[in-house]
C-alpha cells in the first residue's frame, strides 16, 4: 500500500505528461499574463529584496563575507543563498492556497489531484531557478567556475525535493485546517531569519547555538551554495544532511498527501 | 455486460458545527459531527451503450451521485464499478483559466478531460467549428459571455469522444439553437452505443435522451425503469405535491394510484390546477401514437381545477420540442366554450378535434393544458407521448387537401 502510492506519487509527472505540461505552462504564464510589465514583475522582489538587505546589512551594518570566502563582496555572498532561499519561500508561502484555488476543478473534475502539489513547487523553482541560472552565469565569467559546480543541479534538485515534500503536507492540511494559511506567511518569514542568509553564520559567537542551527536544512543548503559557488569545495557534513532530509520529506509529503487525497472531496 | 455498476452506494457527509470540530476530532478521536445521510442503499447497472438519465427534486442527491461516479467524491460504502474512460461535464468550464484565450485553454482541459497527447492538435478545429467562437477563440476566456463559455466547455467534452460521459444540467445554458445543437450531439453519442449519464430538470430532454431514467428521492432510489415511465410518475408526483403540500401532508401511495401517466408527462408550473391525463385518438376513438397526414386527429384531456375563482382558457398545441409550437388552438376566440370562473373540484374533459392534419413529416408531442385569460400564461400544461407521422410520398414540411383536374384542351 505505502509503496503503490509512493510509486504513483513519483510517476505523476510522467504517468501524466501531458496534463502536467499543461498545467505547468497555463500557471507559469499566468503569473504574469495579464500585466504589462510580463515576466520582469517576477524578478523584481528578489531583486528589491537584495538591494534592501545590501544595503542595511553590507552599508550600514558593514556586515562582511566570513574569513573562510577570501575576499568575495557579501552582497553576492548573500545573493547566492538568497535565490535559492526565495523558490523555497515561494513555493511554500504559495502551498497553503494550492489546493483551495482550484478546489471547483478538485470536486468537479477527475484527475490526478497529486499533480498540483509538483506543479505549484515547479513553477517557483523554474522561475527563480532562471533567476539564480543568470547569477550563476555571471560569477562563471568573474572566474569562479570550477568542476564543483556540476553539484549544483542536484543540491537544487534535491532542494526542490525537500520543497515538493513540506508544499504537498502544507497543501493537504490547509484544506481541512485554513488558519494554515496565516501560519505558514509567519513560519516563512521566521524561517528566513533563522537561515543565515543575510548575515553569516560566523556572526553567531556561541558555538553551541551554532551547532543547532545544522537542525535547519535550509542552512546546508545555503551554505553548500556558497561553498560549491564561491569556493569550489563543500563540507560533507552538510551533504549527509540534505540528502536524507529531502528525500525523507518528499516520500512523506507525498504519501501522506496521497493518503488523504480522497476526502479533498468531501471538504472542499 | 454492464458498462457502471453501482451496488448498494452509500454516502453520509458529516456535518460539523464549527471548523475547528473537525480538527479535535482528529486529535481527540472523539466524534464530534453529525451524519447527513446523502444516498442510501443505491444499486443499479446500466449496460454498455445505455444512457440513464437522473432526476428529482432538488437536494434530492442526484448531483452527489454523479459526483460519485466520476469519481471526486468517495462512496462511505458500497461499490461503484465503472469500465472505460469517463469524461465530466459536472459544472461547465471548470478548470477554464480567465486570462488565457479559449484556444489555449482547450489544450489544459481537454487533458484534464484525459485525451491522449497527440489527439488533441486533431481535435481543435473541430472544437472551435463546433463551438461557434469564431474570432473569439483567441480572446481571453474572462471576456466570453456565460453562453461562449459554455459551448467552449460542452464542444471540449464532448468532442474527446469517452466511452462515458457524465453531465449535469449542462443543456439548461445557452440558447436554442446551441441547445438543439447539443441534444443533436448527444443523440450521435447514443447512436455510437456510448454510454451516457445524464441529470436533468427537463424532463422533455431526459425522456428525449435516456432509456432508463433514475427517481431520487432524499438520498433512495424511488423508482427506476424506462424513462418515459419514471418520467411520467415523477412529474404527477411533482405536480400533486406542489399541490398538496400546503394542505396536507404527501401521501405517496394514494398518489401512486392515482398515477396514470405512462401516458403522458408535463411540465410542472403553477398548481392552479392539473391535467390528469391527455391523450391523442384517431376519430374512431383509438389512442395512436402514429399519425396518418390528412387524417383527422382529436386530442382529449382532463382537466381538474384545484382552486376556486379560476378563469382560463383551454388550450392545444403541437410541439416540436418542449420550446418550439408549430400549431396552437386557444379558446380564447370561442365563445361557445366556458371560461370560468371555475370553482376547485371541478372536472373538465376537454377535446379537440383537427381535420386534415397538415404536417407531412416530423415527429411531433402533443401538449395540452389550460391557460390564463389572456391566453399567455399557462396554469398547466402536459406533454403526450411522442407523436409520429406515417409516411408519404413528396416533399416538403407540408401536405394539403387537395384535388386534381386535368383536362385535355
Amino acid at each position: 500500500m505505502f509503496l503503490s502510492l509512493i510509486r504513483e506519487w513519483a510517476l505523476t509527472p510522467v504517468n501524466n505528461y501531458r496534463l502536467f505540461h499543461n498545467f505547468t505552462r497555463q500557471d507559469f504564464f499566468a503569473q504574469f499574463t495579464a500585466s504589462v510589465g510580463g515576466f520582469l514583475w517576477l524578478f523584481l522582489t528578489p531583486i528589491v529584496h537584495i538591494i534592501i538587505y545590501s544595503f542595511v546589512f553590507a552599508y550600514i551594518f558593514q556586515v562582511r563575507a566570513p574569513a573562510g570566502f577570501g575576499e568575495t563582496s557579501f552582497v553576492l555572498f548573500m545573493m547566492i543563498g538568497y535565490l535559492p532561499w526565495f523558490a523555497f519561500a515561494d513555493a511554500v508561502g504559495k502551498s497553503t492556497g494550492l489546493l483551495l484555488e482550484k478546489a471547483p476543478l478538485i470536486t468537479k473534475v477527475k484527475f490526478p489531484v497529486q499533480i498540483l502539489p509538483v506543479v505549484g513547487s515547479v513553477i517557483p523553482y523554474l522561475t527563480h531557478g532562471i533567476g539564480f541560472g543568470i547569477l550563476l552565469l555571471y560569477l562563471a565569467t568573474q572566474g569562479y567556475l570550477s568542476v564543483s559546480w556540476l553539484l549544483l543541479p542536484v543540491i537544487f534538485f534535491l532542494q526542490f525535493l525537500f520543497t515538493l515534500g513540506l508544499v504537498a503536507i502544507l497543501s493537504a492540511l490547509c484544506v481541512f485546517l485554513r488558519d494554515l494559511q496565516q501560519l505558514v506567511t509567519l513560519g516563512v518569514t521566521i524561517w528566513f531569519f533563522l537561515t543565515p542568509i543575510i548575515y553569516p553564520i560566523t556572526m553567531i559567537q556561541d558555538e553551541a547555538v551554532r551547532e543547532l542551527f545544522l537542525l535547519n536544512p535550509m542552512h546546508s543548503f545555503v551554505n553548500l551554495y556558497r561553498e560549491i559557488v564561491l569556493l569550489g569545495e563543500i563540507s560533507l557534513i552538510h551533504l549527509y544532511i540534505i540528502v536524507p532530509v529531502s528525500l525523507l520529506s518528499y516520500v512523506i509529503g507525498g504519501w501522506l498527501f496521497m493518503r488523504i487525497r480522497l476526502a479533498f472531496g468531501d471538504v472542499l | 455486460m454492464p458498462r457502471i455498476t453501482v451496488n448498494n452506494l452509500h454516502k453520509d457527509f458529516k456535518i460539523y458545527e464549527r471548523p475547528q470540530d473537525r480538527l479535535w476530532e482528529i486529535i481527540t478521536r472523539k466524534p464530534r459531527h453529525r451524519l447527513y445521510h446523502v444516498l442510501s442503499d443505491i444499486s443499479f447497472a446500466l449496460p454498455d451503450g445505455q444512457s440513464l438519465g437522473i432526476i428529482g427534486v432538488n437536494g434530492a442527491g442526484k448531483s452527489t451521485l454523479l459526483k460519485l461516479l466520476v469519481g471526486t467524491l468517495q462512496p462511505t460504502s458500497g461499490e461503484i464499478s465503472i469500465e472505460g474512460q469517463v469524461a465530466a461535464l459536472l459544472e461547465l468550464g471548470a478548470g477554464f483559466h480567465p486570462e488565457f484565450t479559449g484556444r489555449k485553454n482547450i489544450y489544459l482541459n481537454a487533458s484534464l478531460l484525459g485525451v491522449p497527447d497527440e489527439n488533441i492538435a486533431e481535435l481543435e478545429n473541430d472544437i472551435i467549428a463546433f463551438s461557434e467562437l469564431d474570432y473569439f477563440i483567441d480572446r481571453p476566456v474572462k471576456t466570453y459571455s456565460s453562453g461562449m463559455f459554455v459551448r467552449l466547455a460542452f464542444s471540449i467534452a464532448t468532442m474527446v469522444r469517452p466511452d462515458i460521459l457524465v453531465i449535469d444540467e449542462a443543456l439548461s445554458v445557452g440558447d436554442m439553437a446551441f441547445q438543439r445543437k447539443c441534444v443533436e450531439r448527444m443523440n450521435q453519442f447514443r447512436a455510437e452505443r456510448k454510454t451516457m449519464v445524464f441529470c436533468s430538470h427537463s424532463m422533455f430532454h431526459i425522456q428525449e435522451l435516456c432509456d432508463i431514467a433514475i427517481w431520487i428521492d432524499q438520498g433512495r432510489i424511488k423508482e427506476i425503469g424506462e424513462s418515459d415511465k419514471v418520467v411520467g410518475h415523477y412529474e404527477d408526483f411533482c405536480n400533486s405535491k406542489k399541490t398538496y403540500n400546503s394542505i396536507r401532508e404527501d401521501l405517496p401511495e394514494e398518489l401512486d394510484k392515482k398515477a396514470e401517466a405512462d401516458e403522458a408527462e408535463a411540465e410542472p408550473t403553477v398548481q392552479d390546477c392539473r391535467i390528469n391525463s391527455l391523450t391523442v385518438k384517431d376519430i374512431h376513438g383509438n389512442t395512436i401514437d402514429e399519425l396518418e397526414p390528412l387524417s383527422s386527429v382529436v386530442m382529449e384531456m382532463e382537466v381538474e381545477v384545484l382552486k376556486d375563482g379560476i378563469e382560463g382558457n383551454f388550450g392545444f398545441a403541437f410541439m416540436k420540442s418542449s420550446e418550439e409550437p408549430h400549431a396552437s388552438f386557444l379558446t380564447t376566440e370561442i365563445d361557445s366554450v366556458e371560461k370560468g370562473p371555475f370553482s376547485k373540484g371541478d372536472r373538465f374533459t376537454v377535446s379537440l378535434t383537427v381535420n386534415n392534419f397538415a404536417m407531412r413529416v416530423g415527429e411531433y408531442y402533443v401538449l395540452g393544458g389550460l391557460a390564463d385569460k389572456s391566453g399567455l400564461l399557462w396554469y398547466e400544461t402536459k406533454f403526450s407521448r411522442q407523436l409520429s407521422i406515417k409516411p408519404t410520398k413528396g416533399v416538403g414540411p407540408i401536405i394539403m387537401d387537395s384535388s386534381w383536374t386535368v383536362r385535355r384542351s
